[in-house]
């Protein structure tokens, strides 16, 4: 299996105090923010994924949010950039851009094929609805026209990268007279298209009839996913799609240290700090028309199933777990190496996950610490996991960095399967 | 008397008929249509009333081929026109008096007289409505009524649960609200502003004095636009008149629309 590097870009210096007064999506008030440490945090993540990619990390995921302070990447071409000039190996995961907030979506070809181009071929095109909050609250996309617009800009930037000849494009949202991007994407025809979903089943649909890499990605862990993640793989089956676990991608945030006792005091702040500094109004998250009854329906029968009560979600968010019942709950993968290789091999044999986008990075952690997460999950993890699905073909990951990767990734001589 | 549900070309609507009488159109607000009110039977004691429920709300269909505004007001047109109607009144609650003032001045010749009540349609930064998509449930009554203490629980609607269906009136709410975003996210203004002037039609302009949705001032404001307006508003009244004072919302309307 393979892992992508990944972290939220969270402010870091949010109080309990100001939580209490103030919420963090959407209408957060920029007055609680310093663009100095803005700058320090940015670099930070800089070089945290530039040491991933020596530590033979396979992918490094960036993403998209607006006006808020959980993370603070409103482009992720921005940060891919930063990445795709300064790294050798590793895919770079844009996961992904909100293709409904483009205007037009053929910047999205653009800036893809750019970032095609400088890495040598190592994209990975990721497609994105984008969360409530950003897409119909921070860019005012009415929430039914969401998917229409998201499908409109796939077919258009899709059919833009492979288009022998400049062509006109008459759209519902967007009407474009001479459709010819310069760069084009290194990979042919195109680079791999990851879409991440919550659920529903549109999304389900469009990921098996175009034979997409699909994402789960949450920070809730394997109880709360294991009946949507469930639901969707007998989803694929019933519809005669490709079951290969590698196209599936899940979230999972880990914290590795020496020993078990060391990952509790090198992360347990840090944990706490990711999730009692996120407070969204509710409405920010449940807009009408963003969801289609059907799904709504469909995912109230399967969060019925669910293995982590109501309860529990609002302990977590509110910070009220301990260190360990975060762990046990599976919103965090905690301890040593042997622990945490052992658990992510439960996690990814259970969901069947291909692709595991590990956060090493959470809340206010330091450099220093997310350092040595990143060195010890890249040299007593990762190497150790590679057994997992390896029989099977990737075609969800660019080719030049599975061989590039392959070829410079720390190896251990004699890992075997369950170690 | 009746809901009837009518096939119109490829798209299904409900339509609530009864009375007799001139012809009246009552198009319905953001959140749903009334169903069985009390005031739109009152209305049909001296018209012949037709209230259809709008594309997408409800059981009624044909939402996905609307682009915008004008393809509803200009689906009116046809629907009005399919009932052999060749003038007809026309009441448009809150969303309803946005779309029924897009109907007036897209189709000039169909419309007799106009009344828009507590209608959403413009914008003045210095007088924000509010964002109807985000009020918890007790931020939207203490906005809707003029006393939510004494408001109607049930509200009148055509929404009828089904004990087999126990998230049905959930999904109905979020399917409706849905479609009225198309016309209304993230601010309910598509330009009709620059449509008014074309309104022919003599027009009273309805507002409740409490409305917390939308300012009083708005009325003023559409008086202002339309060629031939009058304002009335309504005292102890919030967002929803013909529901929260019913006698007085029969009296002014039924008062400019015999006259």
């Amino acid at each position: 299996m393979k892992f992508h590097w990944f972290a939220e870009v969270t402010y870091p210096h949010l109080t309990m105090e100001q939580m209490k007064h103030h919420h963090t999506w959407v209408d957060a008030p920029w007055e609680l923010a310093d663009p100095i440490a803005v700058g320090e945090t940015y670099r930070m993540f800089i070089r945290l994924m530039q040491q991933a990619d020596r530590d033979g990390f396979d992918g490094l995921a960036v993403n998209e949010h607006h006006q808020t302070s959980f993370a603070m990447t409103p482009s992720p071409n921005l940060l891919a950039a930063s990445l795709a000039g300064s790294t050798e190996n590793a895919a770079i995961l844009v996961i992904g851009d909100s293709l409904a907030l483009y205007n037009p979506p053929t910047r999205v070809a653009e800036e893809l094929a750019y970032l095609d181009c400088l890495s040598g071929g190592r994209v990975i095109a990721g497609f994105v609805f984008g969360t409530p909050m950003d897409s119909t609250f921070c860019y005012g996309t009415p929430p039914v026209e969401l998917r229409d617009r998201f499908h409109e800009a796939r077919e258009l930037i899709l059919r833009s990268w492979e288009a022998e000849e400049p062509f006109a494009f008459n759209g519902d949202y967007n009407k474009l007279r001479y459709v010819n991007p310069w760069p084009r994407p290194v990979q042919s025809p195109r680079p791999p298209v990851w879409v991440p979903g919550s659920g529903s089943v549109e999304t389900w649909d469009l990921v098996i009839d175009e034979n997409y890499c699909y994402g789960h990605l949450s920070f809730s862990g394997l109880r709360s996913a294991k009946p949507l993640v469930d639901g969707f793989w007998e989803y694929v089956d019933e519809r005669g799609g490709d079951t290969n676990p590698n196209r599936m991608a899940f979230t999972q945030i880990c914290c590795v240290s020496e020993t078990d006792e060391q990952a509790e005091r090198d992360y347990a702040e840090a944990v706490n700090y990711f999730y009692t500094r996120q407070n969204t109004r509710p409405a920010f998250a449940t807009p009408p028309g963003y969801r289609s009854p059907k799904s709504i329906e469909h995912d109230i029968n399967l969060r019925g199933a669910s293995r982590l009560s109501n309860e529990d979600r609002m302990r977590a968010a509110r910070g009220e777990m301990g260190f360990w019942e975060y762990d046990e709950k599976g919103y965090i993968i905690a301890g040593s190496p042997e622990r945490v290789r052992q658990r992510i091999r439960e996690l990814a044999t259970e969901l069947r996950i291909g692709q595991l986008i590990p956060t090493l990075h959470m809340g206010n952690l330091s450099e220093e610490t997310a350092s040595k997460n990143t060195q010890l999950f890249g040299s007593q993890v990762i190497p150790y996991l590679r057994d997992l699905w390896a029989d099977l073909p990737d075609d969800w990951t660019p080719k030049v960095s599975q061989e590039r990767v392959a070829a410079h990734a720390p190896q251990v001589a004699g890992a075997v399967a369950g170690n | 008397m009746a809901l009837t549900t009518q096939e119109f070309g490829e798209s299904r609507v409900r339509v609530w008929i009864a009375g007799s009488g001139p012809d009246l159109l009552f198009l319905h607000g953001y959140e749903q249509h009334p169903g069985d009110a009390s005031f739109l039977h009152r209305l049909a004691e001296h018209h012949t009333v037709y209230a259809p429920e709008h594309p997408g709300y409800g059981e009624s269909t044909g939402f996905e081929s609307l682009r915008d505004i004008i393809d509803l007001a200009l689906r009116y047109r046809q629907l009005v026109e399919s009932w052999g109607i060749e003038s007809v009144d026309v009441i448009g609650h809150c969303l309803g008096g946005m779309i029924a003032a897009e109907f007036a001045a897209t189709s000039p010749h169909l419309v007799r007289r106009l009344v828009l009540v507590d209608a959403w349609g413009l914008w003045r930064d210095d007088q924000q409505p509010a964002d109807p998509f985000v009020l918890t449930e007790d931020e939207l009554a203490q906005a809707k009524w003029h006393d939510p203490a004494t408001a109607p629980n049930p509200e009148p609607s055509i929404f009828q649960p089904d004990p087999s269906r126990p998230h049905a009136a959930m999904l109905t709410r979020g399917q409706n609200l849905g479609v009225a975003g198309k016309f209304m996210w993230p601010i309910p203004d598509r330009g009709l502003r620059r449509r008014l002037p074309f309104v022919k039609a003599q027009t009273l302009v309805v507002h409740g004095e409490s409305d917390g949705l939308i300012p009083a001032v708005y009325a003023e404001e559409f008086q202002q636009l339309i060629p031939d307006a009058e304002v009335a508003r309504l005292p102890a009244a919030g967002h929803l008149p013909m529901i929260e004072r019913e006698d007085d919302f029969i009296d002014t309307v039924e008062a400019f629309l015999i006259r």
